[in-house]
C-alpha cells in the first residue's frame, strides 16, 4: 500500500486543531509529568556526585587550611598513623583535589577556570576502625579545632542529610510523577478519543471503502506521540530551570561544603532529556493505542 | 460472483433475520432484492460486505469464503464492493470532489492516479460541473450521484445499493436507476434492496424475494408483486 506520509500529517493536525483546548491540557500535563519525573532524576545524580568523595568506606574528611604550615600538617598526619581508632587514611593533594574538582564539574569550565590548585583545601579522607556514628563523630571531633583545619566533614552528617533530602525529594517527586503519569495517559486517551469522535462520519466511510485499520489509526496514534514529544520537549526548559535555580543554588553554599558538588553535567542533563522524550513517546503511543483499540475495531 | 449457501443470520433476542438462505449471482447480473421492511434485505446487503458475519452456512464473494477471512483482509474485499445508502453518507465539510477522492486516498491510491480517476468518474455521473460545491448545496438526486461516483470510482466488481431511491421523488429516481443500470451494462454486478415497485416493474430484472428472512421467490425478468 502506497501510503502517502503527507495524508497522515495532515489528517494528526487537523485532529491537534480541532482539538485545540484538550491537545493543549494533554500536552501541558506531559510536560509537568516529565518534568518532575527529570527533576528526581537530576537530583538523583547531583547527590550520587556530592556523595563521591565519601566512597569506600571514607568516614570523614579533614579538610586543611591551603595556607596551613608544613608544620600543622605534619602535626595532623602524625595523629592519624599513630592512633589505633583509624584503619587507614589517604591524603588528598592540592593538586588531586584540583583534578577531582575539574572531573566533578567537567562540564562547568568556568567553575574551575578561575581557580588553582592553590585555592582549594587538601585533604585527608580517614576510614576509622570503628564505623559507628558516635564513635565516628567523636574521632572527628579530635581533629575539629586543631591548628591549620579547616573542617572536618563526616559522612555520617553530610552524608546522611544529602541521601536523606535527596532520596526524600525524589520519591516524593516520584511519587507525584507516577500519579500525574497516570493522568497524562488518561488525559491523551480522552483527547484522541473525542478526536476520534469527531470523525466518526470519516471512518465509517473510510471502512466502507475498505481503507486498511491501519491507516485509519495511525493519524490518532500520531496525535498521541505528539502529546508525549511535544510534553517532553517542553520538559527541558524545566529540568535546565532546575538546575539552575536549584543545584546551581546549592553549589554556591558557603556552609555545606559538600554541596558544592550538588551539581549535574549538562551531558547528564541531556541524557535525561533524551530519556523523557522516550518516556514521553511511550505514554503517548500507549494512550492512544489505548483509545483506537477500544473504537476502531472493523 | 455471489453465492450464498444455506445462510442463517440471527440477531440478539432471537430475532431471526435470515434463514437457511441460498443464491447464485453471476457476474454482471443486476438483482433486486424486496420485501417488507424487516424480511431481512439489509441484511443480506450487510452480509456481502462483512459488515456482518452469518451464524450457519457460508457466503463467497468473488470465489472467496467471507465468512472465513481473516479480519485484516476484510478491506480489501471491500474495495472490490462498492456500496450506496439510502441517506448518502457523504462527509458534510467536503466537497464533491473531495468527497470522491477520500475514498481513493484512503485505500493508499496515489495522487495522479486521484486526479485522473475524480474528474472521470464525475463526468460519468453527470457532475462535472458540481464539482467545488458541498453536499448541502446539492439536491437529493445530485448527492446520491456523488455517492455513486464515490462508490464506483475504484472500479468495484460487486456494487451494493441499499433503497438508493428511498429519499428520491419518482422522476429523480429514474436518473439514479439509468445511472445504476449503465454501471451495471460496463459488467458491474449490482445488488439493490428496494421499497420502489415502479423502479421494479419498468426495469424488469432478476427479483429476489424475502419474507421474514426466507427467499420466497427468485424469478429473473421478475416484477414487485
Amino acid at each position: 500500500m502506497a501510503a502517502n506520509p503527507v495524508y497522515f500529517v495532515r489528517e494528526t493536525f487537523a485532529n491537534l486543531w480541532r482539538n485545540v483546548a484538550l491537545t493543549f491540557a494533554a500536552v501541558l500535563t506531559v510536560a509537568v509529568t516529565l518534568s518532575l519525573a527529570g527533576t528526581a532524576n537530576l537530583v538523583r545524580l547531583g547527590a550520587d556526585r556530592a556523595t563521591a568523595q565519601f566512597e569506600d568506606g571514607v568516614e570523614f574528611i579533614i579538610f586543611m587550611n591551603p595556607d596551613a604550615s608544613p608544620d600543622q600538617d605534619e602535626s595532623i598526619r602524625n595523629a592519624l598513623e599513630s592512633s589505633p581508632q583509624i584503619e587507614r587514611f589517604e591524603y588528598v593533594d592540592q593538586a588531586a583535589t584540583y583534578d577531582e574538582f575539574r572531573e566533578l564539574f567537567s562540564e562547568q569550565p568556568e567553575l574551575y577556570e578561575v581557580l588553582t590548585p592553590e585555592d582549594l583545601p587538601p585533604s585527608y579522607r580517614v576510614v576509622p576502625s570503628d564505623v559507628d556514628s558516635e564513635a565516628v563523630d567523636d574521632l572527628a571531633g579530635q581533629f575539629e579545632n586543631r591548628p591549620g583545619v579547616k573542617k572536618v566533614a563526616t559522612a555520617s552528617d553530610a552524608i546522611r542529610f544529602i541521601d536523606d533530602v535527596s532520596s526524600r525529594v525524589t520519591v516524593v517527586l516520584l511519587v507525584a510523577s507516577l500519579v500525574l503519569v497516570l493522568v497524562s495517559a488518561l488525559l491523551i486517551l480522552i483527547t484522541v478519543f473525542t478526536a476520534i469522535g469527531a470523525r466518526r462520519r470519516e471512518i465509517e466511510v473510510m471502512k466502507l471503502v475498505g481503507a486498511t485499520n491501519w491507516f485509519i489509526r495511525i493519524p490518532f496514534l500520531l496525535e498521541g506521540l505528539f502529546h508525549g514529544l511535544i510534553g517532553g520537549l517542553l520538559a527541558y526548559p524545566a529540568l535546565l530551570l532546575v538546575d539552575r535555580y536549584v543545584l546551581q543554588y546549592f553549589q554556591r553554599s558557603e556552609d555545606v561544603l559538600l554541596f558544592q558538588s550538588f551539581a549535574v553535567t549538562n551531558g547528564e542533563i541531556l541524557g535525561t532529556q533524551l530519556l523523557l522524550l522516550a518516556v514521553g513517546a511511550v505514554l503517548g503511543v500507549i494512550g492512544s493505542t489505548f483509545a483506537v483499540g477500544r473504537y476502531l475495531d472493523v | 460472483m455471489i453465492r450464498l449457501e444455506h445462510v442463517t443470520k440471527t440477531y440478539k433476542g432471537d430475532i431471526v433475520a435470515l434463514k437457511d438462505a441460498s443464491a447464485n449471482i453471476e457476474k454482471g447480473e443486476f438483482v433486486f432484492l424486496v420485501g417488507p421492511s424487516g424480511s431481512g434485505k439489509s441484511t443480506f446487503i450487510r452480509l456481502l460486505n462483512r459488515e456482518e458475519v452469518p451464524d450457519a452456512g457460508r457466503i463467497f464473494v468473488a470465489g472467496k469464503d467471507i465468512g472465513a477471512l481473516s479480519s485484516w483482509k476484510v478491506p480489501f474485499l471491500r474495495r472490490n464492493i462498492g456500496y450506496i445508502f439510502q441517506d448518502y453518507k457523504l462527509l458534510p465539510k467536503k466537497t464533491v470532489a473531495e468527497n470522491v477522492a477520500f475514498a481513493l486516498e484512503v485505500i493508499g491510491r496515489p495522487r495522479h492516479v486521484v486526479k485522473k480517476q475524480v474528474p472521470a468518474i464525475l463526468d460519468l455521473v453527470g457532475l462535472a460541473d458540481k464539482v467545488d460545491r458541498y453536499p448541502d448545496q446539492l439536491s437529493g438526486g445530485e448527492q446520491q450521484r456523488v455517492s455513486i461516483a464515490r462508490a464506483f470510482v475504484n472500479r468495484p466488481l460487486i456494487l451494493l445499493a441499499d433503497e438508493p431511491t428511498g429519499n428520491l421523488d419518482p422522476a429523480t429516481s429514474v436518473g439514479i436507476m439509468r445511472l445504476l443500470d449503465r454501471i451495471n451494462r460496463i459488467g458491474t454486478t449490482v445488488v439493490m434492496a428496494t421499497h420502489d415497485r415502479g423502479i421494479v416493474d419498468t426495469m424488469r430484472r432478476r427479483v429476489i424475494e424475502l419474507s421474514h428472512g426466507d427467499i420466497v421467490r427468485d424469478e429473473s425478468e421478475g416484477v414487485y408483486e
